[in-house]
């Protein structure tokens, strides 16, 4: 037991000796999470929009001044020519323009629906369809208002339509972050304890100090135990960190219990170290490791829902997902963080994530017996 | 200039020595291309809706019906009671409830009961959103069927230019082409110094005749050269395999290519002139290079949605420029003209980076 300690104590060493380590270790991350926060955020907001208004009565500009007042939308120029938009669409100027044609105050006096034009840019399909979406509502509005003016002849009041009211629950003002910072928080204890562990064996076996430390009188699990025993106690400090900053810098709010969370976590780190074993043993050299850990990570958090909706992918995709042991983790952290979740209804995805960390850490540590033997 | 080719000869020879890297170097690109082109999909379909009909009138049947008729959502029907909401969300057999009260459907409806309410599980705030647009939908042609159409004056027509059914691959597929290689050049050279320094080998180097520009830019070269058949692989896997349409000059997106690989391969190397250890410049070129290229490029989330502050950030990123530059070459057309701001920008941040790695390793040659 005491020899376990020595090589933990041994690695706490050689981690923090190194500043950049250290700086890689804590700073990044808090980084990431700082700038993250904010930035990830699939709402549309303050798309650049052009307004050709060819018709100038009081309720073309009556749109214009709809459009002008909501911070979906920033009116970048006034122009007639439409050549000139389609122009400013391929240099990225304008993602949006407005088209209101001549005659169109005169219409809609009248009571005929007059041609109103959208353009696009659609090569980001996702924002165009939402801003598409956004207009439609913006001119709605208008169509309200001028219809209050003309009300009595246009809609008979007996024949009141149905309207809906909505509720969103666990997150009624539908803010971003509240769904991403629990993801950050999964992003992080995959990254650090794969990487390290991978790297920090592989580092071993390439300077030729890992023969060293198998002839000393280290058993090979006792070797394995005492590097991997650090990086599980930084992960915790990462995950304690994290989670304290989110909930006290972020406002995210925390739903659940921090001790369901704290236990759910090892079984993760299981896995997520027991991928750097194994990768340590795939690997030559450091930049393979390198390379092959990228491989997994890129692909875990791609395809564990973290910003992509599993739902949203095709089915075969969607069956992949299930060997993705992230996939699991991203799901219980985002419930217990959002809705408070109990083990009673995680444990769909406490099993399958419980049986991956046992077999992948299983596995590995005897893979690295042999290899290492 | 003999100097600086035998340092690009020997880190050649390192590279093509090394089967197991060069095979991820090429296989990896092509299998994440695949992945993601096909996962990478902000469409949301198939949401669970139950359904809580307390009226079992005609009407709500009707309602219903146009619920089940949209390919938006999978409809079932819940015979419960509103506290049980809940436990649907947390089970996830759910993420939208649709509440039909029992006055619904008759004459006269008393003001104080809402019509219909939908209750969705918004832990996926986005998803929430587009639900919510979805319902309004279907209630409003629900409204149109019955003869209450809710007032629209004006005949809408959007036109979308490049793109016409909003395609997700389009958009992503260019995308995770700048993604990728941005990556794979980075981690190349991130660790082409620290490696000589590490393994000790640097030494050698720093007492033979060859000058610290001759050195960088001979290990910059080779890379230059394996990063620009990777590009050429996965952009045309990414042609071929998603029908991504090409629209504009094929020379011209070779040479800007060229210069963003330029690019990421000087920001690796810069990596690699200030750390010690090729963990620390592995670890710091994936942290470099991978979350800010996703998160803060422009390859998923819209840069104008983001905070001021934070778009003045972006302008730091190379993938954000060559975001503009294929995507505009592939989907648009776009002529040089067009993008110069963006090779311009991904010139100068070349230039920079080179210029501080030269120096920077000069210093570490007096130290």
């Amino acid at each position: 037991m005491r020899r376990i300690w020595y090589m933990v104590f041994k690695e706490f060493l050689q981690v923090f000796r190194d500043p950049s380590m250290v700086a890689l270790i804590f700073v990044v991350p808090l980084f990431q999470l700082i700038v993250l926060s904010f930035a990830i955020t699939t709402e549309v907001k303050h798309l650049k929009l052009v307004v050709a208004d060819l018709d100038h009565s009081r309720e073309s500009r009556e749109v214009v001044r709809a459009f002008s007042h909501t911070d979906r939308f920033d009116i970048v120029g006034f122009t007639q020519d439409i050549e000139q938009i389609k122009a400013g669409m391929q240099n990225w100027q304008v993602q949006m323009a407005l088209v209101i044609p001549p005659g169109f105050g005169r219409d809609l006096r009248r009571g005929i629906a007059p041609k109103f034009q959208v353009m696009a840019d659609g090569v980001d399909g996702n924002t165009a369809g939402v801003a598409i979406g956004y207009a439609q509502g913006i001119l709605l509005g208008v169509s309200r208002t001028v219809q209050a003016e003309h009300a009595p002849k246009l809609i008979p009041a007996s024949v009141r339509p149905v309207v809906m009211t909505d509720r969103m629950w666990y997150n009624d003002n539908l803010s971003s972050r509240q769904y991403m910072v629990p993801g950050i928080v999964v992003v992080l204890l995959t990254i650090l304890p794969m990487m390290l562990s991978a790297l920090s064996l592989v580092k071993e076996a390439e300077i030729g100090t890992l023969e060293q430390l198998m002839v000393s009188p280290l058993k090979k699990i006792q070797l394995l135990a005492g590097k991997l025993i650090p990086f599980l106690i930084l992960s915790y400090v990462e995950l304690v960190l994290v989670t304290v900053l989110a909930v006290a810098v972020f406002q995210i709010e925390m739903a659940g219990s921090y001790g369901l969370l704290a236990g759910l976590a090892f079984l993760y780190l299981l896995t997520t170290l027991g991928l750097g074993i194994f990768i340590s043993t795939l690997a030559k050299s450091q930049q393979q490791a390198m390379f092959v850990a990228w491989f997994f990570m890129v692909f875990m958090i791609l395809m564990s829902g973290f910003f992509i909706p599993i739902e949203n992918m095709p089915p075969f995709l969607q069956h992949l997902t299930y060997l993705n042991p992230m996939r699991y983790f991203m799901v219980i952290t985002r419930d217990i963080f959002q809705k408070g979740s109990s083990l009673q209804f995680l444990i769909n995805d406490v099993v399958p994530m419980a049986v991956f960390g046992i077999l992948i850490f299983g596995s590995s540590v005897v893979k690295f017996r042999k290899h290492a033997g | 200039m003999n100097r600086l080719l035998a340092i690009a000869r020997k880190e050649f020879l390192h590279i093509v020595y090394d089967f197991r890297t060069l095979f991820i170097l090429f296989m990896m690109p092509v299998v994440q291309l695949v992945m993601f082109g096909y996962a990478l999909n902000l469409e949301i379909q198939k949401v669970d809706l139950a359904v809580m009909d307390h009226a079992h009138s005609p009407a709500s049947q009707d309602m219903v019906d146009g619920f089940r008729g949209s390919t938006f959502f999978r409809v079932f029907f819940y015979r419960g009671i509103e506290s049980e909401i809940e436990h649907l969300f947390q089970s996830r057999q759910a993420r939208a409830v649709l509440v039909i009260p029992r006055e619904f459907g008759q004459k006269s409806p008393p003001d104080t009961v809402p019509d219909v309410q939908v209750i969705v599980d918004a832990s996926d705030p986005n998803a929430a959103q587009v639900i919510r647009n979805y319902c309004t939908q279907v209630i409003q042609q629900y409204n149109g069927r019955q003869g209450r159409p809710l007032p629209f004056l004006f005949d809408f027509r959007p036109a979308i230019l490049f793109n016409p059914d909003l395609k997700s691959t389009f958009f992503f597929v260019p995308g995770v082409i700048a993604m990728i290689l941005i990556m794979i050049s980075a981690l190349l050279t991130s660790i082409a110094i620290t490696r000589e320094k590490e393994t000790g080998t640097m030494e050698q180097i720093l007492v033979s005749p060859v000058r610290s520009y001759e050195i960088i830019l001979g290990k910059v070269l080779p890379y230059i050269f394996l990063a620009f058949l990777d590009a050429a692989m996965i952009v045309g896997v990414g042609l071929y395999l998603f029908d991504v349409p090409f629209r504009g000059s094929w020379l011209l997106l070779v040479g800007l290519t060229l210069l963003y690989i330029t690019t990421a391969l000087s920001l690796g190397l810069m990596i690699s002139t200030r750390a010690k250890t090729q963990q620390v410049a592995m670890m710091a070129a994936l942290f470099a290079t991978l979350m800010p290229t996703i998160m803060l490029s422009g390859l998923i989330f819209p840069i104008s949605s983001m905070p001021v502050p934070l778009q003045y950030v972006t302008q730091l990123i190379p993938a954000r420029y060559y975001l503009l530059i294929v995507r505009g070459v592939m989907l648009k057309g776009s002529s040089f003209a067009q993008l110069v701001v963006p090779a311009m920008s991904l010139a100068i941040m070349s230039l920079v980076l080179l210029l501080v790695s030269i120096r920077r390793f000069r210093t570490t040659l007096e130290g």
